[in-house]
């Protein structure tokens, strides 16, 4: 039997009223690679921050080495020998790589550059990359990042490696050359967690495969034992429940918006639908799948290098949002803080943001009385729960802010709704109330296209079902013809498009 | 072969500075002689410790505006002491100089690093509050040459060494031996590498287990103890002290800084460049006085022009060279791919 090094045994963790986490017990043995893979929101990330001290277990207990141990911090998960790489690496980018190896390492004060240069390369060489030890971290590829980093837990000598995502972002021949370093870590008895949405990866870096979903643990299987099929039933299993919105199929002829062949550099290319007015399209797929990126283009904001779009009728090459906004096209942002709402404004300034001009006097003086009217009205209409429109828009909860971002884009009478996962980090009442609001948009004659992570809620809500995956269109397909599965295996390459 | 982009950096400056004056004594008769060594390093021997003090916070992503105000109460701190002692052990006053300017180093660094008040508004009030303090201190009295002893007024202006007219004075090599031990300092020492992570890059600092609150309070308790030692410099060079002392020397330090390559949104930059930048403004302002062509009124707007110039090709060129970086990076990739 091979020495366990890392266990959580029935851990528990919740935030608020929401459980990440529910009697979760896993054991990494020293020498594996341990993949975990789930769909987004399932838990995973939860586990990390765990396993690596951010959070605090609310209930159960982690062992190392078969011992308890409280990890009261990421410093204590340091020193038990726990480190964890993410998609996007962190590195210093004005320092150099040896310098970034070694930024904590406790090597004395008086640093000698020679010998720090000589141990750093050591440590590239053991994990089998090639990379010059005096280059500037801003310089180096994504990949090569990661490699600093793993070197950089290496020189704290890890025994718990944590990959999240690491080759999300990655060409495949960087992807492969960062598989072939889990292995040679594992090989070096490092204990690797990897975390990845390509499920055929898995089958060639992994020993075992953890599957998680709702913050439960599912399955833990030898590699050689599962199939993609079986992991994807295993991640997908559960009732759809609690979405009581039915899609009515009731595509009118009339094309809205038509894309052909839409691409952007090597991000995103081949990417080609109709929408209707009346219908939602939502686009499903994992984190990585370049969503966002094609609504962006579609927004102006990255323009396409690639392809056509037509907008009612009229070909259109979009280069900037303004030009967007001016011919009825609104995006909705995933992220509220950044791009969407100025948080300590008032609800009322946050809603006429977009459409000032209509609130002016003839002086160019803002009518207030009108200002307050409007916001008035959209709190009625869309049921925004707060006292009054006065109130800074950081006060409100997220779905109510979600509301106000809403309202500031309907104001602008928008006949194409962009919307990229407007019901993120929202609970169930306020998602219904959302999904309404978008159904109600499309009935008046508008066309959404939503892009969401949330499986049942692109079940639920997409007339039409476009699924993406690494920058490439896998399929379209009408509600009647998805499922949980078919979705899943587009999303996961496991089914040529 | 592969030069560092930091000594890249320097050897630019340097050039730079070359064609500076360069240019000066062509259009200035009798400009460049060893009278000219002699006035601008004495009068940068102060600015170079601010500078680099200033440095030392701006690489952690902050900044300290309350320098001048730091300079000017050392400065008369110092000079009521030696006064009233004039016996005492130059080492003390020195000691003592560092001290006082640590103590105020102390309140900036609570304030920005455990209070998370952002440093620019600290050191805006504190650069006010230090000044009161100093007025209050002082009674609005000066202090003059006349009570000091004279082996400390003598000593900025004491030859240390001469060669062919150009002299090196105390204060000069005092200050520059300063500075090149922080640069030493900064490229040597492990503690000074977490200054560079925590300005580079506060998230990755903060996963990499690096105390970035006690890294940010230890860069502004230096940076106050070396204006403390500019403060005594000033001390030395002036003699007479009044509450106006220092005054705008925090925005000197930020240009001295900005114009030597520091990055001010932290992470990158040397304590030589600060030292050349320093050297860079004062040359020209004491050009500009002494040709003709410019007039009085112009002078400032001539050295902002300068600094935005700096500034901003520096960035063009930081940001050609990165992408260059990557451009040949891709091509190896591609080149390792087709193999």
């Amino acid at each position: 039997m091979p020495n366990p090094v890392l266990a959580l045994k029935a851990v528990s963790k919740s935030f608020g009223m929401t459980k990440a986490l529910a009697d979760m017990s896993i054991t990494l043995f020293a020498g594996e690679v341990h993949a975990i893979v789930g769909e987004n929101g399932a838990g995973k990330s939860t586990m990390i921050k765990i396993m690596t001290g951010v959070h605090q277990p609310s209930a159960g207990t982690l062992e190392v080495d078969g011992k308890l141990l409280t990890l009261s911090g990421t410093g204590a998960a340091r020193a038990a020998g726990i480190a964890a790489i993410y998609q996007e690496p962190m590195v210093f980018p004005d320092l150099d790589v040896a310098e970034n190896i070694f930024i904590s390492s406790s090597l004395g004060w008086v640093q000698n550059k020679a010998a720090l240069r000589a141990k750093a390369k050591g440590l590239i060489d053991r994990i089998g990359m090639t990379l010059d030890v005096d280059r500037i971290a801003s310089g180096l590829t994504l990949a090569e990042q990661q490699a600093v980093e793993i070197a950089r837990s290496l020189s704290q000598d890890v025994r718990v490696l944590i990959m999240d995502e690491p080759t999300a972002s990655l060409s495949a021949h960087e992807a492969a050359q960062l598989r072939r370093v889990a292995r040679t870590l594992a090989e070096q008895g490092v204990a690797v967690v990897y975390i990845s949405h390509r499920l055929e990866e898995i089958f060639e870096v992994a020993d075992r495969v953890t599957v998680i979903r709702d913050g439960q643990h599912i399955s833990t299987k030898p590699v050689a034992e599962v199939t993609s099929d079986s992991l994807i039933a295993d991640m997908v299993g559960r009732e759809v429940g609690n979405y009581h919105i039915k899609a009515p199929p009731q595509t009118r002829p009339e094309v809205m918006l038509s894309v052909e062949g839409l691409g952007c550099g090597d991000i995103f290319r081949g990417i080609s639908f109709d929408l209707h007015a009346g219908e939602v399209l939502c686009m499903a797929g994992l984190i990585g799948a370049r969503r966002t990126d094609v609504a962006l283009s579609l927004f102006g904001i990255r323009p396409a290098t690639e392809g056509s779009v037509r907008f009612k009728g009229k070909t259109l090459r979009l280069v900037s949002p303004a030009q967007a906004i001016g011919l009825g096209i609104a995006y909705v942002s995933e992220d509220r803080r950044k791009f969407g709402l100025a948080m300590p404004m008032s609800i009322k300034s946050n809603v006429t943001l977009a459409t000032l001009k209509g609130i002016l006097s003839p002086a160019g003086i803002l009518n207030r009385q009108r200002e307050a009217e409007i916001a008035e009205a959209y709190r009625q209409r869309l049921n925004i729960r707060t006292p009054h429109v006065d109130l800074a828009v950081g006060m409100l909860s997220g779905g109510n802010q979600q509301k106000v971002m809403l309202a500031k884009w309907l104001d602008l009478k928008p006949e194409l709704l962009i919307f990229d996962e407007p019901t993120r980090g929202i609970d169930v009442g306020a998602k219904a109330e959302v999904h309404d609001l978008i159904r109600a948009f499309v009935t008046a004659g508008g066309a959404a296209l939503v892009i969401s992570s949330d499986l049942p809620e692109v079940l639920a809500l997409g007339d039409r079902i476009l699924v993406m995956r690494e920058g490439r269109q896998m399929g379209i397909m009408d509600h009647a013809e998805a499922s949980q599965e078919t979705v899943m295996r587009l999303a996961t390459g496991q089914v040529a498009a | 072969m592969n030069i560092a982009p930091q000594t890249l950096r320097i050897i630019a400056l340097v050039l730079v500075l070359a064609l500076v004056v360069g240019f000066f004594a062509s259009v200035i008769p009798n400009y460049f002689n060893a009278r000219l060594f002699n006035r601008i390093s004495s009068s940068v021997a102060i600015m170079a410790l601010i500078a680099t003090a200033q440095t030392l916070v701006i690489l952690t992503r902050n900044i300290d505006l309350s320098l001048g105000s730091i300079v000017g109460f050392t400065a008369f701190a110092t000079g009521s002491i030696v006064s009233a002692h004039p016996t005492a052990h130059p080492i003390f006053l020195v000691g003592y100089a560092m001290l006082v300017g640590a103590g105020f180093g102390v309140v900036n660094g609570l304030l920005v690093s455990y209070a998370r008040v952002p440093s620019i508004i600290v050191t805006l009030a504190t650069m006010a509050i230090f000044r009161s303090v100093l007025v209050e201190y002082s009674d609005a009295k000066s202090i003059t040459a006349g009570q000091l002893p004279p082996w400390l007024v003598d000593f900025p202006n004491t030859v240390l060494f001469e060669v062919g007219g150009v002299e090196f004075r105390a204060a000069f090599v005092a200050a520059v031996g300063v500075v090149l031990a922080v640069h030493i300092a900064l490229s040597r020492l492990r503690p000074a590498r977490q200054l560079y992570a925590v300005g580079s890059n506060p998230e990755a600092a903060e996963m990499a287990g690096i105390n970035s609150r006690r890294t940010v309070f230890v860069a502004f308790v230096l940076a106050g103890a070396l204006a403390g030692l500019g403060g005594f410099m000033f001390l030395a060079r002036f003699g007479t002290i009044t509450v106006v002392a220092g005054l705008g020397f925090e925005f000197k330090s930020v240009a001295a800084a900005v114009v030597g390559g520091v990055n001010i949104f932290g992470g990158s930059g040397t304590a030589l460049g600060a030292l050349i930048g320093a050297v860079m403004i004062d040359l020209i302002d004491t050009s500009l006085v002494r040709w003709e062509l410019v007039s009085a009124f112009w002078r400032e707007a001539v050295l902002g022009a300068l600094i935005l110039t700096a500034v901003a090709v520096d960035a063009i060129l930081m940001r050609r060279l990165v992408a260059l970086r990557i451009r040949r990076d891709k091509d190896r990739h591609a080149q390792e791919a087709a193999k």
